[in-house]
């Protein structure tokens, strides 16, 4: 996966309504530190590094917080930037994995080992193709779910408000060219 | 011989009686402040209760280096759960947000606790931008953070009163704790005990260290700890390690001393038992009429009761050859009674000063002085071993009293000593006090520089400079803090603080929880600003997902205001019971403040203010208090001088042989201090009390030798006490001369120097002429 990749994000939350669909660029920074960019439907920049995340929304100054906060979260992060960075050891450290699929499509499922990390997030799945992960799914412990489409999935047609299935079926083609 | 061994073994049964006594029944303080005298104004009271339990004093500084970050903040996490569960310790913070900080009963009151709606109402505008806002939280990394708050708080208000509780200038935050800019995990930890109290203290720093230690990883991780409660143990540690050094090879010194004068070892032994008797009773009395005393009392007490090593002395010297002890006693004892009673009488005049450490002081030494005297003149002779050398027979002692006789002693030498010395006193260097009672026991300047290194990163408060507000009523001093936050906060933009730490910051006023809480929108307005909000921005939230925050406003639109009595039950409410004080004249607000770079700034803000704020300098004000008990020292001492000046002339029954006897030793007290002051030195309580030790061995010295004696050996002996005696007293306190610390330098020096000077001018101007 490239050091750069663009992204649409849609998010379920048992808050909201209907989904929020989030468009912009990831950014793989090395090792435990993370940039994400929002372009529509409003401009941010985050980053996470240091164990701390520093939000940037218009022109207001940057706020910044500590993951420390929420030290499962930080696990978390690591095991995602793990994954975008394609670093097999962090990522066994932090999760248990199972992979399914074949080369062309595979998909892995990542379950937190930390107990802490687990009430808040029950797993991610990530679909792919060869050396290149396509879709992040997390369904968060309370009910929530996150849909991240990357690399060439980035740019894939949604509907206004996507449905889960339909996301996930985005996902299971977009990994079957 | 077995009524001796009878009568020793008596005598040191009741001393082991008395020992049991005073030790079982007085108590001994070492709170620097039952030492200080009473403060009389509620200014000086205030000072008292400031200096050692005021919130800056009990903060300790802390922080933990060595290995990596993420184990640092474990660390610090898990010390903080350990000292907060700890009784010894007040509060303990390394920045952790603390959800608990506002109890879930006490939440509705954000809406009267904010600053928020002073600036915004709740209307669909603020609300339609706070909403938007959420909206974009809910897809950043701190929406698993935020997500639980938001049905009841969309506005945040809970984060806002966080971080408004937060110290006003706290450290970077990582790993969810506090941490320096080269990478130490800080911490704040406020003991229960006074801050200048070292046994309060050396326990709360022990637990800590304990509680340290004891953590799971803290293996290679190094705990620093600073601040003044630090800086006492430190001190008291160092000045008492040096004391018990330097006594130790000084008793070596003066057991070979007396060896070598008196070639007995059970004499040796005994004339250990009058000063030892002395110390005890004077304990005893001091359990007997105070029951408790100060630890600087004590060690002024024993100082001065060094002079009562010179009775055994002097009845050791003094025995003559065919005669037994009782009657060389008897003969001695007229003199030696003149110079207790003298003594005794002279330390009178502590007892009138109306200070308590004073007063104890003057029955300590009194009590000690004459135990020691009796012991003298009644035990010590009856159980002295038969068998001595004469001293008289010494052949050198007879060439040095002759040495003596032909020594020229013009008159006129005293008078231009004492010129001279007045003169130099008059045009010497420095100020002529030390009212900085720390400048004695100084703490050295690295881990000053250490000190103000974390203070900086901290944010810690300035042990200083206080703020003081005062008002009728609690309700009056919160007004007062709420409307100087704004001018407080122009000096902060203009560098002349770096914050201020105001109790309204923890509670408002009564008049701005109810003015906020006029401005809460009733159920109806509110729904409809929300549905206003969500429609006209587009926003995402699930239809009544906020009624949890509707019903918090509802509910707070008819709260009781808090007061800080309700609020005193909350974590925070501890905090804010270090910020307000009962008085007898209303209420005191106290507003700690940080990094206070412009002392007169402040100090003219409060002027400004017509008394309503008061700028409190912990220093000056502490000096101030030195300044009045050196005072009352003084006049205490000049009363004693003139006691012990009429004493003498009555005991001696001239005017002109007391005369012989008092002017040597005023002229060596005053030849002291110029010396000292000609030197640069400022003088300070502990040289004062060391003059004074210095004064009363003078008066031996001069006593001794202006007794007219018609028998050459007689002569001989009274310069081998004398001898001895300056020679020991030499030795004790010119290696105390050369300690490192300040505070025994002061001691020793001037003891040494006064003895030197007593026992010349006694020679040149008290010894009896034949």
């Amino acid at each position: 996966m490239p050091a750069r990749t663009p992204y649409t994000e849609v998010r379920f939350s048992g808050l909201l309504e209907r989904p929020l669909i989030l468009r912009g660029e990831l950014e793989y920074l090395g090792p435990g530190r993370l940039g994400k960019r929002v372009d529509t439907p409003y401009r941010e920049q985050t980053r996470v590094e240091n164990g701390a995340a520093s939000v940037q929304r218009g022109d207001r100054p940057a706020r910044t917080f500590s993951l420390g906060q929420a030290p499962e979260l930080e696990g978390f992060l690591r095991g995602f930037a793990a994954l975008l960075g394609g670093d097999a050891a962090t990522l066994a450290a932090d999760f248990t994995l199972s992979a399914s699929g074949d080369a062309h499509a595979w998909q892995l499922v990542l379950k937190p080992r930390d107990e802490r990390l687990a009430r808040r997030v029950g797993e991610i799945r990530v679909d792919g193709s060869e050396r290149t992960p396509l879709c992040f799914v997390t369904r968060e412990g309370d009910g929530d779910v996150a849909v991240l489409l990357v690399d060439r999935l980035a740019a894939a047609k949604l509907p206004a408000r996507p449905s889960q299935p339909q996301l996930e079926a985005i996902c299971r083609d977009g990994a079957t060219p | 011989m077995r009524a001796r061994v009878a009568l020793l073994a008596a005598w040191l049964a009741a001393l082991a009686v008395l020992a049991a006594f005073a030790l079982h029944s007085l108590r001994i303080g070492t709170d620097l402040r039952s030492f200080m005298p009473p403060p009389r104004t509620p200014d000086q009271k205030l000072l008292m209760e400031q200096i050692g339990e005021g919130p800056g004093t009990r903060l300790l500084l802390l922080s933990i280096d060595g290995p990596p970050e993420a184990r640092l903040a474990g660390l610090s996490r898990g010390l903080v759960a350990k000292l907060r569960a700890d009784a010894r310790f007040e509060q303990a913070i390394n920045g952790a947000f603390d959800a608990s900080a506002l109890d879930e009963k006490l939440l509705p009151y954000r809406w009267l606790l904010s600053p928020t709606l002073d600036a915004h109402a709740l209307d669909a505008d603020y609300l339609a931008d706070q909403l938007g806002q959420r909206v974009e939280d809910l897809a950043s990394p701190a929406a698993t953070l935020l997500k639980p708050l938001l049905p009841r708080d969309p506005t945040l208000e809970v984060l806002a009163l966080a971080q408004r509780w937060s110290p006003p200038k706290a450290p970077v935050v990582r790993d969810g704790v506090w941490f320096s800019s080269d990478g130490a995990a800080l911490l704040l930890a406020q003991t229960r005990g006074a801050g200048f109290d070292p046994a309060a203290q050396g326990a709360a720093i022990d637990a800590l260290d304990a509680a340290f230690r004891a953590l799971p990883d803290a293996g290679a991780a190094r705990l620093t700890i600073s601040g003044p409660g630090w800086f006492t143990v430190l001190v008291n540690e160092r000045t008492r390690g040096e004391a018990d050094r330097i006594g130790l090879v000084s008793t070596l010194g003066f057991v070979l001393l007396l060896l070598l004068a008196y070639r007995s070892l059970p004499s040796l032994l005994l004339a250990g038992l009058p000063v030892l008797s002395g110390g005890l009773a004077g304990i005893a009395a001091l359990a007997l009429l105070f029951g408790s005393a100060h630890g600087i009392t004590l060690a002024f007490g024993f100082t001065l009761l060094g002079v009562a090593q010179e009775y055994p002395i002097r009845l050791l010297s003094h025995r003559r050859a065919g005669e037994d002890a009782l009657s060389s006693v008897r003969a001695l004892w007229p003199l030696l009674a003149t110079a207790i009673v003298s003594a005794a009488i002279a330390y009178l005049a502590f007892f009138a000063s109306g200070v308590t450490g004073l007063q104890q002081l003057a029955v300590f030494t009194i009590a000690g002085l004459l135990a020691a005297g009796l012991s003298t003149r009644y035990l010590l002779p009856r159980v002295l071993p038969a068998r001595f050398r004469d001293v008289a027979d010494h052949a050198w002692l007879a060439r040095a009293v002759h040495a003596l006789d032909v020594l020229p002693r013009p008159r006129w030498l005293p008078w231009l000593l004492a010129l001279l010395g007045l003169a130099v006193l008059w045009r010497a260097p420095g100020p002529m006090w030390e009212n900085d009672l720390a400048a004695l026991t100084p703490v050295p300047q690295e881990l000053l520089l250490r000190d103000a290194k974390l203070r900086g990163e901290l944010g810690a408060p300035d042990v200083r400079y206080l703020l003081v507000l005062h008002a009728a009523d609690a309700e009056g001093v919160l007004a007062a803090s709420e409307s100087i936050e704004p001018r407080l906060d122009a000096l902060v933009r203009q560098h002349v603080l770096d914050a201020a730490e105001l109790p309204s910051r923890y509670l408002p006023s009564i008049a701005t929880q109810r003015a906020r809480q006029a401005k809460l929108p009733d159920r109806a307005t509110l729904e409809q600003a929300l549905a206003q909000a969500q429609a006209g921005a587009d926003l995402p939230f699930r239809t009544g997902l906020f009624a949890p925050f509707v019903d918090d406003v509802e509910t707070a639109r008819t709260l009781e205001p808090l007061t800080p009595a309700a609020f005193a039950a909350s974590p925070l409410g501890t905090r804010l019971a270090t910020m307000l004080v009962a008085r007898e004249d209303g209420w005191l607000g106290l507003a700690t403040l940080s990094g206070v770079h412009d002392a007169a700034a402040l100090a003219a803000f409060a002027e400004s203010t017509h008394g309503a704020v008061r700028l409190l300098d912990l220093k000056a004000a502490s000096e101030s208090l030195v300044v009045a008990y050196r005072e009352r020292i003084l006049r205490a001492l000049g009363l004693a001088l003139v006691l012990l000046a009429l004493t003498v002339v009555v005991a001696l029954r001239s005017t002109r042989r007391a005369w012989h006897v008092l002017a040597p030793m005023s002229l060596a007290t005053l030849l002291v201090i110029v010396v000292e002051r000609a030197s640069g030195l400022s003088l300070s309580l502990f040289h004062l009390v060391a003059v004074t030790l210095a004064a009363g061995l003078g008066l031996h010295y001069a006593l001794f030798f202006e007794r007219p004696v018609a028998d050459p050996a007689e002569a001989r002996r009274t310069l081998h006490a004398t001898l001895v005696c300056v020679a020991s007293a030499l030795l004790v306190f010119g290696l105390q001369a050369l300690s490192s610390l300040p505070v025994l330098r002061a001691i020793g020096l001037t003891v040494a120097l006064g003895v030197g000077f007593h026992f010349c001018l006694s020679i040149l101007m008290a010894r009896a002429r034949r």
